[in-house]
């Protein structure tokens, strides 16, 4: 655009800021000080009226930039929406009055709050551009899936169903996954009293049936590349042939395997051929429904007539050998395989040992049905399984009558409820290499992403690829990638399928925002994306290194490559560059750094400290906007900024704000460590580590350690984060004020 | 008159909680319009009455402020509060809905400066806080209530405290004319994201509910251990606001029960696993819990938790259902009776504060909603029914954990736009 | 060891919840317990049994059928129905309490000495003669359980309580050698043949 430019900032006069404050000195502030081209005073901004008055003003006057000088951010939005301009608040009402007494001594130092806002609003807009959106987005409206089993399946037919393309890649030379080699599936609906066929060959014949699904069976991704709207995805077929399809967003469903139940020896796995996993007894279930003939113990072949079904076998264990996790479905799958042999035959004695038996939700009148087709459930902890001939002891603590001792005799089968081990690819946070053993087993990798930081999913925990976060069960780290089913975390057939529609709805989204050069979750609409100033890169690789979302690769001469369609704008980036050639349209070094310059910092005599606080916009912001409601008091001499997240926190910052005489600099952002609160990950982490490295120049500057301190704080700290402002601000009393002043 | 523009390709959302906010939310960033209904006064439904949440301990208000950070910047979507759908009619991609708009006496121009909250003395029940203290009848609902504006409870239209809010409002917000509106709507799908309510536990003969002080739910602990909560945090025990230090869990309070709730409610075992940490939380290290369970349900990943909560020597665990509760009238402690069925072992324990692990019931259970949409006898709602264009989502659906909800949610979402797609595709 | 018991032991060998499905009045919820547990809680003769309600279930499932047919715990049983009101699954634990009392007992294998049991065979063969109960040869019955010396002393210790009643007339001296009874004893007879019947056909004691 090459419209002039030209700033208007607004003062509001409501919610008692009239009474408070006087505004024609902050208008006089914006005047001289903050050189904008325009200001006005209105009584009650956020009403139709002053609303309106703005609007003309965009409309009649040419204005481009608008400094909303009244509440904070986070409140009024809906009416300081205009989306034609760059616009910036300044917070005098939350950020000011609120947290200050109403009383004559304080009139002064409030006051000089008021009028820091409003220059660094100023600033703040001097900097700011409109985002103009990233101009190499991508119009790929292709799904890839990446699996052919039941969640694969799902996610194939949603996409189609909505109108998009699928191209769905199965490693086999079929589809079905493990569910097709289930005799039955537990029931989905109402009565929830015997199990189900698995509806497996219908998805199969629906996907046939769909126009817009291709099928690459006996297939896996050799690689991908690319960013969501454009990802260039090379398919490697049997034949040895690769074929390039241009995606617009992946869903990834490569389900399990069975946790390994050779290693299950104290189970009587390896000494009897009549022990087998939930998977062996689905293949003997099948194969006698289609003799129609009663299931058979393996060793001899004759009927099965006591069968014992062990529960957490090789999982929730706490001493670290086998898996800890518990997988969820395993209860009522061993209820669904006792009922195999009871509605065959009532007479065959089937046994579920179990600790803990847990079926949620209706899964309790499954359960309650089992028993009345009188399968025994008993409480216990299985210490050994015998191998004797044909038949098996079982024998075990049972919990309930106390008995150490206890024990099953002539057992013809034993199944062992095992767990699933996610089929996630390589963990990319190990430093070995693709195709290492791990266990055993050779890795390889699904997705084969051509991203520097690696070529699968991050993963979560004991190799799922779940996302960290309870409220934003799709919050991906590569955007436009989603995991479903249980890769994502344990799961049976009905939540892998809900979990498939999820899935592909983020999936669908990914490609209609990419298309429009917007941000994903949690910046979702987000147009601004980094710009780097190629020429000054010194090729730290921080950046790189650093991305929370590997959205930055390497071209040949090792400089930074942006996707911006895999960015997030968190910034991250921003915080690292040790030369600040990175930076947004509308959040830069500039716009965060001019707002520091801007402050008045009085001299040292005052007795007056100014302190900055960059606190995150995600929970630390909102808290300090939640204790101004509540009216509790905090320090005058403190100057709050807001930041996307304390990784994008850049040191300059914090040395500038030093350099140019603040007294203190506080960060407040999200929690960081394994329960980790940082909507970008590692953000307040880096940023923590980053503070902790400043030690050094403020050294060099002869200033104390604790002028510049870091703090862990949560939404709900309201009555926490003044306290935190106030000791400090006694802290820097304390202390002295900086000697830097007037430099 | 509430003007809302709205076609059969709009997408009807009944439920503000985080369900319905999630499926609006995903629906209107994938590009579709969307009507959301949220019969409070603000959004935010029960997550936004928790402490924190299993198994990460984190906040559920900071969630909340992501969603409504992408709220307020989302145009596409008009959200509606104090509203419920009374009435559904038509057929998928041509749906009608009838939505009651309850007056809020409290118009836009609000700005929460809490001017007429300080001019009103009458008090009503928080409502927020499960009624365990009283707030001003010009409140704002909560901290982070969106829409930020007040509200004016009913029960003061027309007294002189309704006249008082009035004249301390600067901005022209309060306005006592508001009467109650009918809307009709034209929507081409629609996601049923209404939630779930605790179980009545005064329908709990023996463990006293209803009698004793000392026995409380599990939302209303959330509110005692919730900063913003009636005791700031604190858990301080109802009868004489002594701080509790030894507090019992019960878990499966109506659920697993033919007398009460048939199915297992899947979040009270974490749930109450969680509020261990509350009390360790609060209590430090002379602090006690006891959980008195059937099995504990920490499924998948969550068993971690659980470990770490057996781990805790300050939690003691009681395979039993708990028969009865009696109160010691002197120190008002209640005592729990059982038998540990480990082992056959009878007890009759003294606690400061006991906690039922209440129930999930779907809060549409006795409402008049399509028949085709209920999906079993607990009244849980159909995720998907291949021939409506109603859809359930969330708790309305099944015991669910926030998660898990929120994964329905966005699947309803998909399935909503597989609709409206469908319209839009027939209608070139 | 009774005909019956070696019977029901050669037909069901290990299998003791089949047999107390079988044969047991309302053993067919045996296997519904879910071990919870709130029965035996709430028992209000809870502290009196050796194992209560829950347990003796699991014993059933476990194969456990000496213990639980020779123990006296069932006997503690007052039928106040609690445990039937809280169970979460329903089971009607009273009734299967009876029925395990009554199927130890017609096996030969409850617990001898057992007074509720003393009690409810000397009620029983009271009743059937007449169709009505005689309170006066109960009591007499009942005081001279132990012996004859003990039987003078508990009449001695009961005086007060006989004369009242005989004053109020609810307890008859002359009953002692007659007594009432209803209209139609033969009628009485047929009936309870008629329910052994039943009950042998229905519990399997005939095969």
């Amino acid at each position: 655009m090459a419209e002039e430019k030209k700033v208007a900032a607004y003062i509001c006069q409501g919610c008692g800021i009239g009474e408070r404050l006087d505004t024609a000195n902050l208008a006089k502030v914006a005047q001289k000080e903050g050189r904008v081209n325009l200001v006005r005073e209105h009584a009650i901004l956020c009403n139709a009226e002053g609303v309106k008055m703005i609007r003309d003003d965009i409309a009649n006057e040419g204005v481009t930039h608008v400094a909303v000088v009244a509440c904070s951010r986070r409140a009024k939005t809906e009416a300081f929406n205009f989306p034609e301009v760059a616009l910036a608040r300044g917070n005098i009402r939350e950020g000011v009055i609120w947290v200050r007494p109403d009383t004559d001594e304080a009139r002064e130092t409030t006051q000089e709050m008021a009028d820091d806002y409003v220059r660094m609003v100023c600033a703040e807009l001097k900097a700011m551009k409109l985002p103009a959106g990233n101009p190499d987005a991508g119009h790929s409206r292709t799904l890839l899936v990446v699996g052919g089993g039941v969640s694969g399946m799902t996610s194939a037919l949603a996409a189609s169903q909505a109108g998009y393309s699928v191209v769905l890649v199965e490693k086999t030379g079929q589809l079905g996954g493990w569910a097709a080699n289930l005799h039955k599936r537990m029931p989905s609906h109402e009565p929830f009293k015997d199990p189900q066929d698995t509806g497996v060959s219908e998805m199969v014949q629906a996907i046939a049936a769909a126009p817009d699904i291709k099928v690459y069976l006996n297939a896996t991704v050799a690689q991908t590349s690319g960013a969501p709207g454009r990802f260039k995805v090379s398919i490697a077929t049997e034949s040895g042939a690769t074929t390039e399809e241009d995606i617009g967003a992946i869903v990834q469903a490569t389900g399990f395997n069975l946790y390994d139940a050779s290693k299950l020896s104290d189970l009587g796995v390896g000494s009897s051929a009549n022990v087998v996993d939930q998977a062996g007894l689905e293949k003997l279930a099948k194969a006698a429904a289609a003799a129609n003939e009663p299931i058979r113990r393996p060793s001899d072949g004759a009927p099965v007539k006591n069968v014992v079904f062990v529960q957490c076998a090789g999982q929730r264990d706490a001493s670290g050998t086998h898996l800890p996790y518990c997988s969820g479905h395993c209860c009522n799958t061993s209820i669904k395989q006792a009922m195999y042999f009871k509605d065959a035959n009532p007479e065959i004695d089937t046994t579920v040992i179990f600790t803990d038996l847990r079926t949620p939700g209706n899964g309790e009148d499954f359960y309650r049905s089992a028993q009345r087709k009188e399968v025994t459930f008993t409480k216990g902890r299985v210490s050994r399984v015998e191998a004797t001939g044909n038949t098996c002891k079982v024998n075990f603590h049972d919990l309930i009558l106390d008995d150490q001792n206890a024990s099953i005799a002539d057992v013809d089968l034993v199944v062992l409820a095992t767990g699933q081990v996610p089929n996630s690819g390589v963990n990319i946070d190990l430093p070995a290499e693709e195709g290492a053993e791990e266990e055993g087993k050779k890795v390889v990798s699904i997705l084969n992403l051509s991203y520097r930081q690696g070529k699968d999913l991050p993963q979560l925990k004991w190799g799922f690829t779940d996302s960290h976060f309870i409220c934003f069960p799709y919050e991906t780290r590569r955007t436009g990638i989603y995991a479903c089913g249980p890769v994502r975390r344990p799961m049976d057939i009905v939540q892998a399928m809900e979990d498939a529609t999820g899935a592909t709805m983020k999936a669908i989204q990914a490609i209609e925002n990419a298309a429009l050069g917007r941000a994903a979750h949690p910046r979702a609409g987000d147009l601004s994306f980094p710009r780097v100033r190629i020429e000054g890169c010194t090729q730290c690789k921080r950046c790189t290194v650093e991305c929370p979302f590997g959205a930055i690769d390497e071209d040949e001469k090792r400089y930074p490559v942006f996707n911006e369609g895999r960015c997030r704008r968190c910034g991250t980036c921003m915080g690292a560059c040790p030369v600040r050639v990175i930076s947004f349209e509308n959040y830069s070094v500039d716009t965060v750094g001019l707002q520091i310059k801007a402050v008045d910092v009085p001299d040292e005599f005052s007795e007056k400290p100014r302190i900055l606080l960059l606190a995150c916009e995600n929970d630390a912001y909102p808290a300090l906007d939640m204790a101004a409601l509540n009216r509790i008091q905090s320090s005058a001499f403190v100057r709050a900024i807001p930041v996307r997240c304390l990784g994008s926190v850049n040191t300059i910052w914090v040395t500038d704000a030093l350099n140019s005489g603040y007294d203190g600099v506080m960060l407040m952002g999200c929690k960081h460590g394994d329960d980790y609160q940082c909507h970008f990950v590692k953000g307040s982490e880096l940023a923590n580590y980053r503070m902790s490295k400043i030690d050094d120049t403020l050294k060099q500057l002869g200033l104390e350690p604790e002028r510049v301190a870091t703090y862990e704080v949560a939404i709900t700290d309201i009555e926490r984060v003044p306290q935190l402002i106030n000791d400090y601000a006694a802290k820097i009393e304390e202390i002295g004020l900086s000697p830097m002043k007037g430099f | 008159m509430t003007e809302i523009v709205a076609t059969n390709q709009t997408i009807l959302v009944v439920g503000g909680g985080i369900s319905g906010m999630t499926a609006a939310l995903e629906a209107a960033e994938c590009g579709k319009q969307v009507v959301l209904v949220e019969k409070e006064a603000s959004l935010g439904g029960r997550v936004s009455q928790l402490y924190r949440y299993f198994p990460k301990l984190c906040h559920p208000t900071c969630g909340l402020e992501i969603n409504l950070r992408r709220l307020k910047s989302n145009p596409r979507i008009r959200v509606l509060t104090l509203a419920e759908v009374t009435g559904l009619t038509g057929k998928a991609g041509d749906y009608t809905a009838t939505v009651r708009v309850s007056p809020r006496y409290v118009n836009e121009n609000c700005t929460a400066c809490g001017a007429c909250g300080e001019a009103v003395s009458s008090e009503v029940a928080n409502t927020f806080n499960y009624s365990l203290n009283k707030t001003k009848a010009a409140y704002l609902p909560h901290a982070m209530a969106f829409p930020q504006r007040y509200v004016l409870d009913p029960s003061i239209i027309g007294t002189p405290e309704a006249d008082k809010a009035k004249a301390a409002c600067k901005y022209d917000a309060v306005d006592l004319t508001m009467q109650e509106e009918t809307l009709s709507l034209k929507v081409g799908a629609v996601v049923w994201a209404t939630g779930w309510k605790p179980y009545d536990a005064n329908r709990i003969q023996p463990y006293g509910y209803d009698r004793f002080a000392n026995v409380i739910t599990s939302v209303e602990f959330e509110r005692l251990a919730d900063p913003h909560g009636p005791t700031g945090g604190k858990l301080l025990r109802p009868s004489d606001g002594k701080e509790a230090k030894n507090i019992a869990f019960i878990q499966c309070a109506g659920s697993r029960d033919e007398n009460h709730l048939r199915h297992c409610s899947r979040i009270c075992c974490m749930a109450s696993l969680k509020q261990t940490n509350y009390v360790r939380e609060k209590g430090g290290e002379d602090a006690r819990s006891t959980v008195y369970y059937i099995d504990i349900r920490a499924i998948d990943r969550f068993e971690d938790f659980y470990q770490k909560v057996l781990a805790d020597p300050q939690v003691k665990f009681v395979k039993s259902k708990v028969a009865k509760i009696v109160e010691d009238a002197k120190t008002g402690d209640v005592v729990l009776h059982g038998v540990d069925t480990e082992g056959y072992h009878r007890y009759a324990n003294a606690h400061d504060l006991c906690v039922l692990a209440v129930g999930m019931e779907p809060s549409v259970k006795g409402m008049d909603i399509p028949a085709e949409i209920i999906a079993d006898s607990s009244g849980f709602l159909e995720i998907n029914s291949a021939t409506a264009g109603v859809f359930g989502a969330g708790c309305a659906t099944n015991a669910l954990d926030v998660n898990r909800a929120v994964q329905g949610a966005t699947a309803a979402a998909l399935r909503a736009i597989q609709v409206v797609n469908r319209v839009a595709r027939a209608e070139g | 060891m009774s005909d019956l018991n070696a019977q029901a032991v050669a037909k069901y060998r290990t299998n003791f919840l089949k047999e107390v499905e079988e044969r047991v009045e309302e053993g067919e919820w045996v296997k519904m317990c879910m071990q919870c547990g709130v029965c035996s809680g709430s028992c209000p003769l809870g502290p009196f049994w050796a194992h209560p309600p829950q347990e003796i279930f699991m014993m059933i499932r476990a194969g456990r059928r000496d213990e639980v047919l020779t123990s006296d715990s069932m006997w503690m049983c007052t039928s106040c129905y609690n445990c039937i009101v809280r169970c979460p699954r329903k089971l009607p634990i009273t009734h299967i309490m009876h029925g395990l009392a009554n199927y130890a007992h017609r096996l030969g294998l409850a617990p001898k000495n057992q007074p509720t049991r003393v009690f409810a065979t000397m009620f029983w063969n009271n009743l059937i003669k007449t169709g009505r109960v005689n309170e006066l040869k109960l009591s007499l019955g009942l005081y001279f359980k132990d012996g004859f010396k003990q039987g003078i002393q508990n009449a001695l210790n009961m005086q007060k309580t006989g004369l009242g009643l005989m004053k109020a007339k609810r307890l008859n001296p002359f009953e002692l050698f007659s007594g009432h009874g209803c209209k139609d004893r033969k009628g009485i007879a047929a009936m309870l043949k008629k329910a052994r019947e039943i009950e042998a056909s229905r519990k399997h004691f005939a095969n």
